[in-house]
């Protein structure tokens, strides 16, 4: 984000830097892929939907392609004991990137009693209930969103 | 699998998380505890393969529909990680004006907050499946510390970590 807000806002001038803070704002709240949506928001202050299309496009297009050839290259080497404790290598530092996940997730939203309650309950509660009781996503995902909007005092001062 | 379920299932797995491996608990619970397309360890190698390459985060959605409905299924899988973006759109025209809103910003913080909850509901078994040892166990600290403390792109970490279990079979 930080290249590209050089190379369109400081060097070509393409859009205002107001106009590139809004688009990083908003593609945090928008579902998805925050880099993706980020990518169709310039586009479309730019050159409108197909700018949207070409942006989203080009970011993930070729690395879509690349990653499925990877997949198919974890395939063609499950016999193959060089490849496999590479592999396995990669597994475990996923599972570390996903715990990492959980922390950054996590961070901005810890800090005075009642975000910490809110933290608590809110993803303590999501997670009991989905890996205890094996509620599904989707209603947990919409309590949290409405004890949210109900409970709006953990705003960081 | 049915290709349009498959894009279907895919596509609510990415509308309703809001970062990358945001939307992992939905796609576990779609594809590994209901309908048993895949394993843990096929999950688990899909999100290895969607972090190894460049690109967005969210990339392993495309491996799983791959893994899960082939080339077809591939294509699909892109489609459902693109098209959730395009809402920022009208978000745009809309939100642009109540981004302020402390309601509207509290509700969008205990959305994220239960998405954190159900990733690391999700995050037990596939790191249960991804230990093997006390070397994967090093392996897992080391890669949250990095990721958590350091900027190093996570593709270098990935080269690391597969370094490190090539290391290991000149121990064995």
């Amino acid at each position: 984000m930080g290249m590209l807000g050089r190379e369109l806002v400081d060097t070509r001038r393409w859009i205002s830097s107001e106009k590139f803070d809004l688009a990083f704002a908003l593609a945090r709240v928008t579902p998805g892929t925050n880099i993706i949506a980020f990518c169709a928001a310039i586009g479309a202050l730019i050159c409108g939907l197909t700018g949207a299309v070409a942006a989203v496009v080009a970011l993930t297009a070729p690395s879509a392609v690349l990653a499925v050839l990877i997949v198919q290259g974890f395939e063609s080497w499950q016999g193959n004991r060089i490849a496999m404790a590479a592999i396995a290598g990669t597994v475990a530092a996923v599972a570390g990137m996903m715990w990492s996940t959980i922390w950054t997730i996590l961070r901005p939203h810890v800090g005075g009693l009642t975000r910490n309650l809110q933290v608590v309950l809110i993803a303590g509660g999501g997670f009991l209930a989905s890996w205890k009781f094996h509620v599904t996503p989707l209603p947990i995902i919409a309590a949290g969103t409405l004890i949210g909007f109900l409970w709006k005092d953990g705003e960081r001062p | 699998m049915n290709l349009l379920l498959l894009y279907l299932l895919l596509l609510k797995a990415s509308v309703t998380s809001f970062s990358g491996l945001g939307s992992l608990p939905m796609v576990r619970n779609d594809f590994v505890v209901e309908r048993q397309v895949l394993t843990d360890h096929q999950l688990n190698m899909a999100v290895v393969a969607g972090r190894t390459g460049p690109g967005p985060n969210g990339l392993y959605l495309v491996c799983v529909a791959y893994a899960a409905g082939g080339f077809p299924g591939a294509v699909l899988g892109f489609l459902a990680l693109v098209t959730p973006a395009f809402l920022v759109i009208p978000l745009m025209r809309w939100l642009g004006k109540r981004a302020d809103i402390p309601r509207v910003r509290s509700a969008i913080r205990g959305l994220l907050l239960a998405s954190a909850g159900l990733l690391l509901s999700s995050s037990v078994p596939l790191t249960l499946d991804a230990f093997t040892g006390i070397f994967s166990a090093v392996l897992m600290t080391a890669s949250f510390a990095v990721l958590t403390f350091t900027r190093i792109d996570s593709a270098w970490l990935m080269l690391g970590a597969a370094a490190a279990g090539l290391a290991t079979l000149m121990f064995h």
